[in-house]
């Protein structure tokens, strides 16, 4: 700045009156800022459980978001679970026991081979247009479901859970046959299924409907205790009650309609903003709750609830076909190699645990393994790999023939805790000299590289939700999933057996010979053969305000709120 | 002039087609069959072959390349992207369902993110002390290097969950862009606050200003009434160009404040591998982009009157032509 100019500058008056007040306003701003940030928020106190109170809306927050209300069609878990609120299944399977109990069926009987299911209706339950429930609707439901309809751009989304749909007879009204074209003993736990592109029942109007006119929430009709007020893709859906329903679940033993007026499903992709918004009192619960989040809430005051996706393990499949997974010591290596208390301990909480079996523990004809084939033996694991011929190398990877131990995995990172969890078990192999490699990559590269499993991958990670034994036909039965790729050249193992033992899960529905099929099934697939080890049982893990009541996880995990109330009604 | 025009509209007709085909190529050079992505990832292996025919035949996936490119193409010309895969839904209509949405946001910030860096430049030029100039000026550096992800969390502790002064996501109103909008701004506000800095101070020094002074005018009257209107050209053109970060940046931002828009549609719709959608999406920013520039650059001759000169005297294709970005 030059002389001249500072001095005419300097010969301005200043008026420097403002500053100090707008100082001293900066200073209180902040002291504001900073008070009220340590007051903290919390929850209000333990409000009295006792009689349900009527009337409210329930803030409900979750991670994903229903890409369309068409129940039958979604996969992702917001899809199923608002599904599950304004449909309902033929029947309801006890989440404690995992016994098939009525629902919109009264009673159902079956042939003896299993492939024909007769199942007599309620007669006093009614779609939300007003048109009846009857055995047509099932009809229609189930040929579109399992079908598709190319012209209105349905997807044949009951394709995999109902293998070898035939048709549905219509014998009267309210009575209804399901034929298979072989025995399909899992079609009755299928039939109240609710996980993913579930068989919830649409109006006849609403099957009429392309895809795309079913994205209007209004014409997607259902028979369940809510119906869609709105829904706002990548925001929220909103649901009410609807009036005179009256069918839940007996089992449920609910009367009537629904405590609540209405429940807003919010969308909230990050963890930290919905546990903010459950502490600040915007929200009354939220699903998708962090490991890291549980202590910290509960410590506040907020309900912890949790189940186990029941169903099987999160589980690394062997490629029984490709080197070195095709080695069952190096099989058997691996289920005996790995700590399962760090695992526990360091990366889950009390909310997931351990598998002892590649079935969850709440599966009709789990077996607990943890203390023969599942247990940590590092010892064992290495004498196993020795006497098979793998003699450790100079970087401390055994080798045979000339080839190293390099088990490729491939794995999905929808999870929070799969990645740390691989990890653990990945250093505890290094320690008996197995280079486990990892691959842990999102949803779609995980499928696109699954179709190359065969030929690329020694371990697929993954999981399934199905709470029923025949799970496991459904998920490595060589004519089926075949997730052990086990063919007739698999070394060591007897294709035909595996065939047979898992496939006499589907033959019967006797609750003793399914206990003992599902025993032999476990024996074959980790004992035996060891085609899979099962690494832990994931949980769906709900936080949410003491005044929330009866929020229902159903044998699959998912949520129902036809039973749920808050003590405050509002 | 005509020929003028005719070159920048080819230019922005060529930008458009070539987004359009390399989201084609792309599509059919990546691993995955789009078959697969249909169908929950865990039953794979237990969708019989018949289905997966049926589902490839509905969607057109099994035709010649060629022909199915042919297909799309004179499809999307009359605005039909096709269906999207993860909802049915069309793709022109969930596109235009989140856009305005995303252009609130994107416009407001960039509204937001000029007055922070006139502010910030206004401040800086004006003020005698030499600790507050520097502070002043280091901030958009800072703002910079702050992650939007980090910003917006903070902002939402303070002011939603503690104070309870905004909502801390979905849409209710002009309060739910608040935060948002903040935290957008921050960011984009920062290479604009630095190049005014630099303007404001060359146009502080230069001789006009000078005079002005001589002539007794106040340090406020210079910096207000000679500077900022000579100064503030080039930040007008940086925040054109600045558009684009933003719509980049409400992908976070979108996230974070559980917000519908496209930028997290777009974050799905690759999560996913939703092909019909994600080529929407590239082909409507393609199109944005083009008729932004478009504009910008028939615009220019009218507001430039050397540029006009030069449409008088023949000097070759668009010779001369001054176009920065």
């Amino acid at each position: 700045m030059s002389d001249l100019r500072s001095s005419i500058e300097s010969a301005t008056s200043a008026r420097k009156k403002w500053r100090l007040p707008a100082i001293a306003f900066a200073i209180l701003l902040i002291a504001g800022i900073a008070f009220a940030a340590t007051r903290g928020g919390g929850a209000d106190p333990g409000a009295a459980d006792g009689a349900p109170v009527r009337g409210g809306t329930l803030q409900f927050a979750l991670i994903d978001y229903q890409r369309s209300p068409d129940p039958q069609w979604g996969t992702n878990y917001a899809e199923s679970l608002i599904g599950n609120n304004i449909t309902d299944k033929l029947t309801w399977q006890d989440p404690k026991t995992g016994e098939i109990t009525p629902w919109l069926a009264q009673s159902w009987e079956y042939n003896k081979d299993l492939t024909e299911f007769t199942f007599h209706l309620r007669r006093d339950v009614t779609f939300s247009d007003g048109s009846p429930f009857n055995a047509e609707a099932v009809k229609a439901n189930f040929d579109q479901y399992v079908h598709g309809d190319p012209s209105l751009g349905i997807l044949p989304n009951g394709a995999t859970l109902l293998p070898g749909y035939l048709e549905t007879r219509v014998v009267d009204e309210y009575t209804a046959v399901v034929r298979f074209e072989k025995p399909l003993a899992s079609f009755l736990q299928a039939s109240s299924f609710t996980a993913n592109a579930q068989p919830g029942f649409l109006s006849p109007s609403t099957l009429k409907l392309s895809a795309q006119q079913r994205t209007d929430p209004k014409k997607v009709i259902g028979t369940g205790p809510f119906v869609y007020e709105s829904w706002e893709p990548q925001a929220k859906t909103v649901l009410v009650k609807r009036n005179g329903y009256n069918w839940a679940p007996p089992a449920l033993r609910h009367q009537g309609e629904a405590y609540l007026d209405r429940i807003v499903f919010n969308t909230i992709p990050e963890a930290s903003v919905r546990t903010g918004s459950l502490v600040s009192g915007t929200i009354d619960a939220t699903l998708d709750v962090g490991t890291t989040d549980e202590k910290p809430l509960s410590a506040q005051g907020f309900e912890i609830l949790h189940r186990g996706v029941s169903g099987t393990a999160i589980r690394f499949d062997f490629n029984s076909s490709l080197f070195p997974t095709n080695d069952i010591a190096v099989r058997k290596a691996i289920q005996l190699g790995w700590d399962r208390q760090t695992v526990q301990k360091t990366i889950l909480t009390d909310s997931y645990s351990v598998a002892n079996s590649i079935l969850e523990p709440s599966v009709p004809g789990h077996v607990d393994y943890s203390g023969s084939v599942l247990k940590y033996d590092p010892e064992q694991a290495a004498r196993i790999l020795d006497e098979a011929g793998w003699v450790t190398g100079p970087d401390g990877i055994r080798v045979k023939e000339g080839k190293k131990l390099v088990v490729k995995l491939l794995g999905i990172n929808n999870l929070v805790v799969n990645k740390p969890a691989y990890e653990s078990i990945q250093q505890d192999l290094r320690k008996i000299g197995i280079d486990l490699q990892l691959t842990v990559v999102p949803i779609p590269d995980y499928t696109a590289q699954q179709a190359k499993a065969k030929t690329d991958w020694n371990v697929v990670a993954a999981n399934r939700s199905r709470n029923d034994p025949a799970v496991l036909n459904l998920q490595y039965g060589p004519q089926n999933g075949n997730g052990a790729y086990v063919t007739k050249d698999s070394t060591g193992v007897d294709a035909d057996e595996v065939t047979q033992v898992l496939g006499r899960l589907e033959t019967t529905l006797d609750p003793a010979a399914r206990t003992q099929y599902a025993k032999e099934a476990q024996d074959i697939l980790l004992d035996k053969y060891a085609l899979v080890n099962p690494v832990y049982n994931p949980s769906q893990v709900i936080a949410q305000a003491p005044y929330v009541h009866g929020i229902v996880f159903d044998a699959q995990s998912r949520n129902h709120f036809v039973d749920t109330w808050k003590s405050d009604g509002k | 002039m005509l020929r003028y025009v005719a070159l920048k509209a080819g230019r922005a007709a060529f930008v458009v087609w070539a987004a359009f085909t390399l989201t084609f190529v792309l599509l059919f050079v990546l691993p995955a069959n789009p078959v697969d992505l249909l169908f929950d990832p865990t039953e794979l292996n237990s969708v019989p072959p018949e289905v997966r025919a049926q589902v490839a035949d509905s969607y057109g996936f099994n035709e010649p390349v060629l022909l199915q490119y042919l297909g799309r193409l004179g499809h999307a010309l009359r605005g039909d992207f096709g269906t999207s895969v993860q909802s049915g839904q069309s793709v022109s209509a969930v596109v235009l369902d989140v856009l305005p949405h995303t252009l609130v946001l994107a416009v407001g910030a960039l509204l937001l993110a000029l007055v922070i860096a006139f502010a910030i430049a206004l401040v800086a030029t004006s003020t005698r002390h030499q600790w507050l100039r520097n502070l002043v000026e280091s901030l958009p550096t800072a703002s910079v290097s702050v992650p939007v992800f980090l910003s917006g969390i903070l902002l939402l502790q303070i002011f939603s969950f503690k104070l309870g002064w905004f909502p801390s996501f979905g849409d209710q109103g002009w309060r739910s862009l608040v935060l948002p909008l903040i935290t957008l701004a921050i960011p984009v506000s920062g290479p604009i606050a630095q190049l005014l800095v630099r303007c404001f101070a060359a146009e502080f020094r230069s001789g006009y200003v000078t005079t002005s002074w001589a002539k007794g005018a106040t340090r406020s009257r210079v910096v207000v009434g000679d500077v900022f209107r000579n100064a503030s050209l080039p930040a007008l053109t940086i925040a054109a160009v600045t558009f684009g970060n933003l719509v980049a940046g409400s992908v976070i931002t979108e996230t974070v404040f559980a917000r519908k828009g496209l930028g997290r549609m777009t974050q799905t719709a690759i999560n996913t591998l939703d092909l019909p959608l994600v080529q929407g999406i590239v082909v409507f920013v393609a199109v944005t982009f083009a008729l932004i520039n478009l504009v910008v650059d028939l615009i220019y001759p009218l507001l430039d009157p050397r540029l006009r000169a030069t449409f008088a005297v023949p000097t070759g294709p668009s010779g001369g032509l001054r176009r920065t970005s």
